[in-house]
């Protein structure tokens, strides 16, 4: 029997936009508090869409879970998309012939090991070889495909940089097309082996899979060449973003449409546009970045909604245990071994395998097709196993990845100037050496200072030491126009007044805020409270120089890392 | 930029006092009569601490004492001829003071302060002005000199 606010949802028919907007809002309050515990934001969304959807509340009917598929494909495109824009050409150079290894290698164990044990204890329960056989296979083709969007969420939110960054990127990409086949593969021998499901045979079923790839990927590469002749003419960001809007919404509704693979097409999409323009491109996935955040949100809530944990026989918990375990020890042996094999770098041997838990929507998806390909328990099985799989693969995948990013010493090294800003404070790049002026200095004692130090402004303090003014290089110009001037000018009569202080406690991003608003070069640092007690200077220009310095130093620490 | 935009004949006086703190007053005073805006309190607080900084005695019985005020709306000028010269003012050359020219900027108006300060000693670097203006017997006289001959 459906709960009491099931009822009441369907019921009253929330406006879908309203349920937009609550599953956004209440997503993000879920992320922040997730956050706090150190545990990856999408956790967060995935547990409030939990709570409000089939398992939990039933806040979010059938219906409206029904009327938001559209934006779920809209938003794996956008993830797509920007997973795209990684798989830069020169990358697959260096690495290219290592991570097709490992991707297999990781694929093919998993599905091995998957294969294996679920079809053993299926054999334990049933006594029947080919069902067994039959849904061991098809489970070990689902466990291939990695979820991109749970897995690059992370990367995206602890900002990292490095190889194992982007073999992740490289698997998370491909390893979606290598599940569709193989799932065509061991869908059609377990339909020989079953006399069940609409057979057509081995051949007629890789057919379609090279049909749903191969047109996902003409698809998306077509739009990326038409996208990219379009970003040539478009300068602003603004315009930027409502082609790059319009062109994916082309290729998921298109790629819908025709039943191609929809994620790759959008990914197609965007590593055509990131090749062919390497540089301008940049802009266009950051316009897109930007205005993707609240669409993730919803994404992830609608992913936990989904999941109806419910209707769920007990029998089948007892298959979804080995399943995981089995599924993880196949992708981590599997990672490791191909990373061996390939001679791949130490990190990717080490820590790629935990990188590959998640398990999402085409695992889903295939799941749901097995269950109408395979009427019966198999089918039921199958569809339960990789929903409740999916659950604790999606939950407990992404604090895997955050640990083996963190521990490879790839975190924060893809940061931005705003990033660094919101990281540091004013304490932390303020010149507490800065010279300072007493109010009676005169100009001769001030340009002997000046003459020794880069600085180009300069606080002045009263006998106190409390901030009275400030001098700039551009005030002193003024002194110097009328010959006999220099000779009785004190600081006290070039100062300009205070416009503003701040705290060494205060963000940097605030700091460089309030100097940009009010056109200031620099900010005095003062002590809280009344007293304006100098401590120290904090310029513009060395903010600056200190941003870049340590974009770069980041940046080249991520490309070297050892191996 | 000239002296007339900043100084009017009212703010031209023969000094009644003889001493730095006693000019200095009355220079206020007059400063006060011409911007209602000006707190007398402030203004003479604002020259002697500048005073007690260092003398704007500049020599050759020149004082420019100079300050920036809140309240205050325009810049102003006012000048003062003690011709027996001011001997407590501690001027550079320590030399008696016979000219002493108040300037007064509003707090955000630095780049005319500053400009201003270097009109008046501009002027005033030419010892035959200098020797007029302490020979004249009136203000207008002195202010005719100073506007006048620029």
């Amino acid at each position: 029997m459906p709960p009491a606010a099931t009822i009441l949802a369907e019921n009253v028919h929330m406006p879908i936009i309203l349920i937009i907007g609550l599953a956004v809002l209440f997503g993000t309050i879920g992320a922040r508090l997730f956050q706090r515990l150190h545990i990856p934001q999408v956790v967060g969304y995935i547990m409030i869409g939990l709570i409000v959807g089939r398992s939990g509340l039933g806040l979010i009917g059938e219906q409206a879970l029904e009327s938001l598929t559209p934006f779920n494909f809209f938003a794996l495109g956008v993830i797509g998309f920007m997973i795209g824009g990684e798989l830069r050409r020169e990358v697959f150079r260096k690495y290219g012939r290592q991570f097709i290894e490992i991707l297999f290698s990781e694929g093919i164990g998993a599905f091995v090991v998957v294969s294996i044990l679920t079809g053993g204890i299926a054999m334990l329960i049933t006594r029947d070889v080919a069902v067994s056989v039959a849904m061991g296979i098809i489970l070990g083709a689902l466990s291939t495909a990695t979820a991109p969007a749970a897995t690059v969420n992370v990367l995206w939110e602890y900002k990292t940089r490095g190889v194992l960054t982007t073999a992740i990127y490289a698997v998370v990409a491909m390893d979606d097309a290598l599940a569709l086949v193989l799932f065509s593969i061991a869908a059609s021998v377990a339909a020989q082996l079953t006399g069940l499901g609409d057979g057509g045979g081995l051949f007629a079923a890789l057919g379609r899979s090279a049909y749903e790839l191969g047109g996902g990927a003409v698809l998306g590469a077509a739009a990326g060449i038409g996208l990219n002749f379009i970003l040539r003419r478009v300068r602003d960001r603004g315009n930027s973003l409502t082609f790059i809007i319009g062109a994916l919404a082309i290729v998921v509704g298109a790629g819908k449409w025709l039943s191609v693979d929809v994620i790759l097409a959008a990914m197609t999409l965007g590593a055509t546009v990131a090749n062919l323009a390497p540089r301008r491109s940049r802009m266009a996935f950051e316009v897109v970045e930007r205005f993707a955040a609240p669409l993730y949100v919803l994404f992830f809530v609608v992913v936990g909604a989904h999941l109806g944990l419910r209707e769920m026989p007990g029998w089948i918990w007892a298959l979804t245990l080995p399943y995981l375990l089995a599924r993880s020890v196949g992708k981590i042996l599997g990672a490791n071994l191909g990373a061996r094999l390939a001679k791949a770098p130490e990190v990717l041997r080490k820590y790629l395998g935990l990188c590959l838990f998640c398990q999402g929507g085409v695992a889903v998806g295939l799941s749901i097709m097995a269950g109408s390909r395979f009427p019966g328990e198999i089918g039921l099985a199958i569809i339960m196993i990789i929903t409740v799989t999916t659950l604790i693969a999606e939950i407990l995948g992404p604090p895997c990845v955050k640990f083996a990013v963190r521990r490879a010493g790839e975190v924060g090294l893809n940061v931005t100037e705003q990033d660094l800003l919101q990281s540091y404070k004013v304490g932390d790049v303020m010149d507490r050496s800065s010279p300072s002026f007493s109010e009676g200095a005169t100009l001769g004692e001030i340009l002997h200072t000046i003459a020794e130090t880069g600085a180009m402004s300069y606080p002045v303090t009263d006998a106190a030491g409390e901030l009275t003014g400030v001098i700039t290089l551009q005030d002193l110009k003024q002194g110097f126009s009328t010959e006999g001037l220099s000779e009785w000018l004190l600081a006290d009569d070039l100062k300009q007044p205070v416009v503003d202080t701040i705290t060494e406690g205060e963000l940097l991003a605030e700091a460089v805020t309030r100097m940009q608003e009010q056109d200031l070069e620099c900010l005095p640092v003062v002590t809280g409270g009344e007293n304006l007690r100098l401590v120290g200077l904090l310029e513009l220009r060395a903010v600056n120089r200190m941003l870049s310095q340590e974009i770069i130093r980041r940046r080249e620490q991520a490309d070297g890392v050892p191996g | 930029m000239e002296i007339r935009e900043f100084l009017t004949p009212e703010r031209v006086i023969l000094l009644a006092g003889s001493t730095k703190t006693e000019v200095l007053d009355e220079l206020a005073d007059l400063m006060v009569r011409a911007d209602a805006g000006i707190n007398h309190g402030q203004l003479q607080e604002a020259i002697h601490k500048r005073e007690k900084l260092m003398s704007t005695g500049i020599g050759h019985g020149l004082a420019i004492p100079h300050v920036r005020l809140a309240g205050l709306r325009d810049p102003l000028m006012a000048i003062g001829v003690c011709r027996d010269g001011i001997d407590d003012y501690e001027s550079l050359d320590n030399k008696p003071v016979r000219i002493v020219i108040l300037i007064a900027a509003p707090a955000g108006q630095h780049e005319v302060y500053i400009r201003l300060l270097a009109k008046a000693s501009d002027v005033l670097k030419l010892e035959e002005i200098r020797r007029s203006i302490v020979e004249s017997d009136s203000p207008e006289e002195i202010y005719r000199i100073l506007t006048g001959d620029e």
